[in-house]
């Protein structure tokens, strides 16, 4: 018997199931329909089972059960199992789950909850569009005997059709303007876009196939615009999936208040992670906002210990001052390296090194000694060393105490790109360059 | 410089205290909005028709605004997302769209009666309707447009100061503080006559409002308070409210202890503060009428504000001050048109501003306890709250409370009517 004989459309939209009885085949009422479960880890999801309600209780029978389905009535086998639950057990052993997937699930089945209630109105994630959107309505289509879902809808269509006003203003519509696009279009969102962003307790209970994978294609710029529009849970659920470098990237981009936030969340050793993977000056910055015993755990996860030393020199300037924006990713050398040598230094540390636009020469105790810019390197012959190049008479540095303003106008005096900042007896600590400045300069 | 905040913030009292200072704003803000146009209105004819009777009344009042504040803020802190957010995930888009829709509706009215506080308020000194309202429309509009959530909540917060100037004025017209204990402390309850009832659930009907339960929580939201703050914003609303009480004793205290003993009839708080002048003093006058405007001023602010928010929240729109035009283009339009409307129609000649008032005040009559309802369901929503859901003692007392108050709105509707 063919399942949907009765039903005319090809897509049907959830608002419009809602409600329908559910017969058994002999006639008997069950139910009403409520909600569907579906296969979460397809990409167009197919219906598993159908949730019905009778006198406030909760069923689900399963779609391989059902006889027909039509807005009239849907009649289901006589002898079908249908069982009191809230949510569907799902086993997996129905289907081939490759090693990768498995590692994703706790045990053999896992508890899927209905689709209505962790995507209809609520806030979605729209990776085509990059942006954050509240769901009005779900779009299925008939593929054979299954129900399938293709779209989350958004649109004033949708948004009308919710309110059950369909009708009667597509009426007024055609009377007023029989061409008018909304009668033909309506925003919708394919389903493979869709990144549903399920409640607490689900999330416990369940675990979805809901990997950030699409989410990583995104430029990290744009998912901190989608963790800004999104509230806290979500924010989070989010963020935690986000690998630590991606996590990095999007942190340095994400408001300022939240750049916080998001990381007290994480515990200590991912918090790490992510932080060895920002610029250290930012992630002091970063550091500088949570609470001391917090930073002080990340700090102490940090594996680099290169960087942890690093953040923990900045961490002790105050915000305001030459210490507190400077980066201590410098490239110094010392006075006896050659041209050539040094060229061979710049293209073994080009990617930990802020700039190279200035070379500092220090000596045995690490004071700073002389400079040498990028231009009086490259005139020079391959085997000039660079006591010969280097000035010494006039170095242009500051104190790592100096107040930024001050840095700003002697940067500014002396049309610096990069400042060397040393410690009151000369030891170079690292350097400030022009951007750090204009940073603070337009905030 | 360092050494000396290092050591300010070692000191516990102190961290505590700047703390506090940070997460306090939004319960202030929002309470003190209770005593806008409406509420002043209100407190004042309850004191110069029935002296200090009613006062009392007040306290319960306070009680059941901390109760019913609380559970916004909280909700706000712990799901990071606004009541209408809320309301349409748990309840779907049937139920926001016609809450919203009236509830929309009835604050344009009241957005009404704040540009009718600012214009009846600028004429006790002497300044014009077609002056007054225009300019302050304008102002209201530029400060929340072109300010991000911090600076507007400051200017809110100097603006709640404003209201002190009624402890002032209470002072100045040197009641009798006996009198005023005896009459809290030990209310009379059995000359409460028929003619009182209309009194009585105005005052409790102006200070619990729907549209303070969905600024407070979009505020709360937007400030980004986190988790472990809840006990400061607590505090925050119980201050609030607190201080919004200790005003609204003192209005109905300045109008009892002077044009009630006079036995004048009034009929408006620009009445009110006419009526003072000879009274009690000319500063007495002139210090409730600039309370009037401070009050009408920043309702008509905030008014917009908070349906803004909530219309965009429940439509899935953007919102938030901190957002450009291009960013949240429904937010700053439904703003600005609540405003350009509410002024504009104040401005009619002629027009009968009283049966708008009406009907808005009949909407959130209606609305509150339906709005209520939906907070307490959703506060007691582990989806939402996590661990934080409501005690069965919060309930007992809010059911208790929405159980009054349909049962006192039932007068209140047919007082109304029948004063229309």
């Amino acid at each position: 018997m063919e399942i949907f004989k009765d039903l005319p459309d090809i897509t049907l939209h959830f608002s419009a199931t809602v409600g329908i009885p559910v017969y058994s085949e002999d006639g008997q009422k069950l139910g009403g329909l409520v909600d569907f479960f579906i296969d979460y880890e397809e990409i167009y999801p197919s219906v598993l089972a159908l949730q019905y309600k009778r006198s406030g209780v909760l069923f689900y029978v399963h779609w391989s059960e059902v006889l027909r389905f039509s807005y009239k009535k849907i009649i289901v086998k006589r002898e079908a199992y249908s069982r009191r639950s809230r949510t569907f057990p799902k086993t997996l052993n129905t289907k081939t789950v490759t090693s990768i997937l498995a590692n994703q699930f706790a045990g053999p089945t896992v508890e899927y909850p209905p689709l209505g209630q962790i995507v209809l109105d609520k806030q979605i994630v729209d990776t085509h569009g990059k942006k954050v959107v509240r769901v009005n309505d779900i779009q299925f289509i008939r593929a054979g005997k299954d129900l399938r879902v293709t779209h989350a809808e958004v649109g004033l269509r949708s948004f009308v059709r919710r309110l059950s006003l369909e009708r009667p203003i597509d009426l007024m519509i055609k009377a007023i303007k029989p061409g008018s696009k909304y009668l033909t279009n309506d925003t919708t969102i394919n389903w493979k876009y869709v990144h549903a962003i399920p409640n607490r307790n689900v999330q416990k209970s369940v675990r979805l196939n809901l990997t950030n994978e699409d989410l990583r294609d995104l430029h990290p710029a744009d998912i901190a615009d989608i963790l800004e529009d999104l509230d806290s849970h979500g924010r989070e659920m989010i963020f935690s999936n986000l690998d630590p470098k991606l996590a990095a990237e999007t942190l340095s981009e994400v408001d300022e208040e939240l750049q916080a936030s998001l990381l007290e969340n994480e515990n200590p050793e991912k918090a790490a992670e992510i932080i060895e993977n920002m610029d250290t000056d930012d992630a002091a910055d970063l550091l500088n906002e949570l609470d001391e015993d917090k930073a002080d755990a990340i700090i102490s996860n940090i594996d680099d210990l290169e960087i942890q030393e690093e953040i923990q020199e900045l961490l002790e300037h105050d915000e305001d001052t030459a210490g507190g924006l400077m980066t201590s990713e410098i490239f110094e050398v010392t006075a006896d390296t050659s041209k050539a040598e040094v060229l061979k230094q710049i293209k073994q540390r080009y990617e930990e090194v802020a700039s190279f636009y200035d070379i500092y020469v220090i000596n045995e105790h690490k004071t700073l000694i002389g400079t040498l810019s990028l231009q009086e390197l490259l005139i020079h012959n391959e085997d000039v060393q660079v006591k010969e190049m280097m000035n010494e008479s006039d170095i242009k540095c500051l104190f790592v105490d100096t107040h930024w303003k001050e840095v700003a106008q002697f940067m500014n005096k002396y049309n610096m790109v990069t400042c060397p900042i040393v410690s009151r007896n000369y030891e170079l600590l690292g350097m400030i360059s022009v951007d750090d400045i204009l940073d603070r300069l337009l905030s | 410089m360092k050494e000396i905040k290092k050591t300010i913030l070692a000191n516990p009292f102190w961290t505590k205290l700047v703390l506090m200072l940070s997460i306090i704003g939004p319960g202030l803000v929002t309470a003190n909005l209770d005593n806008d146009a409406g509420g002043i209105a209100t407190y004042s004819l309850a004191g110069a028709q029935t002296g200090y009777r009613f006062i009392w009344i007040l306290f319960p009042v306070t009680v059941a605004l901390i109760l019913f504040q609380e559970m916004s803020a909280r909700m706000g802190i712990v799901s990071g997302k606004g009541l209408a957010d809320l309301i349409r995930e748990k309840f779907g888009l049937k139920v926001t769209f016609y809450s919203l829709f009236f509830l929309l509706f009835a604050d344009l009215g009241n957005t009404m009666a704040e540009f009718a506080g600012i214009a009846s308020s600028g004429e006790i000194f002497g300044v014009s309707r077609f002056i007054s309202v225009p300019i302050c429309a304008i102002l209201v509009w530029l400060i929340v447009l072109k300010s991000d959530y911090k600076g507007v909540e400051r200017i809110f917060i100097v603006g709640c100061s404003v209201f002190l100037t009624y402890i002032v004025s209470g002072f100045l017209v040197n009641p009798d503080w006996n009198e005023i204990s005896t009459a809290i402390a030990n209310p009379n309850f059995h000359n409460i006559t028929a003619k009182d009832f209309p009194i009585m659930v105005g005052l409790m009907g102006t200070s619990i409002t729907p549209w303070m339960q969905f600024y407070l929580q979009a505020a709360v939201v937007e400030k980004g308070i986190p988790v472990k703050h809840l006990w400061h914003s607590k505090i925050d609303v119980i201050v609030g409210c607190t201080l919004t009480l200790i005003i609204a004793v003192f209005i109905m205290i300045c109008c009892a202890a002077t044009i009630n003993k006079a036995g004048i009839n009034i009929s408006t708080a620009s009445d009110a503060a006419v009526a003072l002048q000879p009274l009690a003093g000319k500063y007495a006058g002139l210090l409730f009428g600039f309370g009037l405007f401070n009050a009408s001023f920043f309702a008509a602010a905030i008014l917009p504000l908070a349906a803004s928010y909530y219309i965009c929240e429940g439509m899935g729109w953007e919102s938030g001050v901190d957002k450009n035009f291009k960013e949240a283009p429904h937010f700053f339009s439904i703003f600005t048109l609540m405003i350009v409307v509410g002024a504009a129609i104040t401005l009619i000649p002629n027009i009968n501003l009283f049966s708008i008032l009406v009907y808005s005040q009949i909407i959130d009559g209606l609305l509150i306890p339906i709005v209520i309802l939906f907070i307490i369901k959703l506060c007691n929503d582990p989806d939402i709250m996590g661990e934080y859901t409501n005690s069965p003692m919060q309930n007992f007392i809010s059911y208790t409370l929405v159980a009054m108050m349909i049962f006192l709105n039932i007068p209140m509707l047919y007082f109304t009517f029948l004063g229309n």
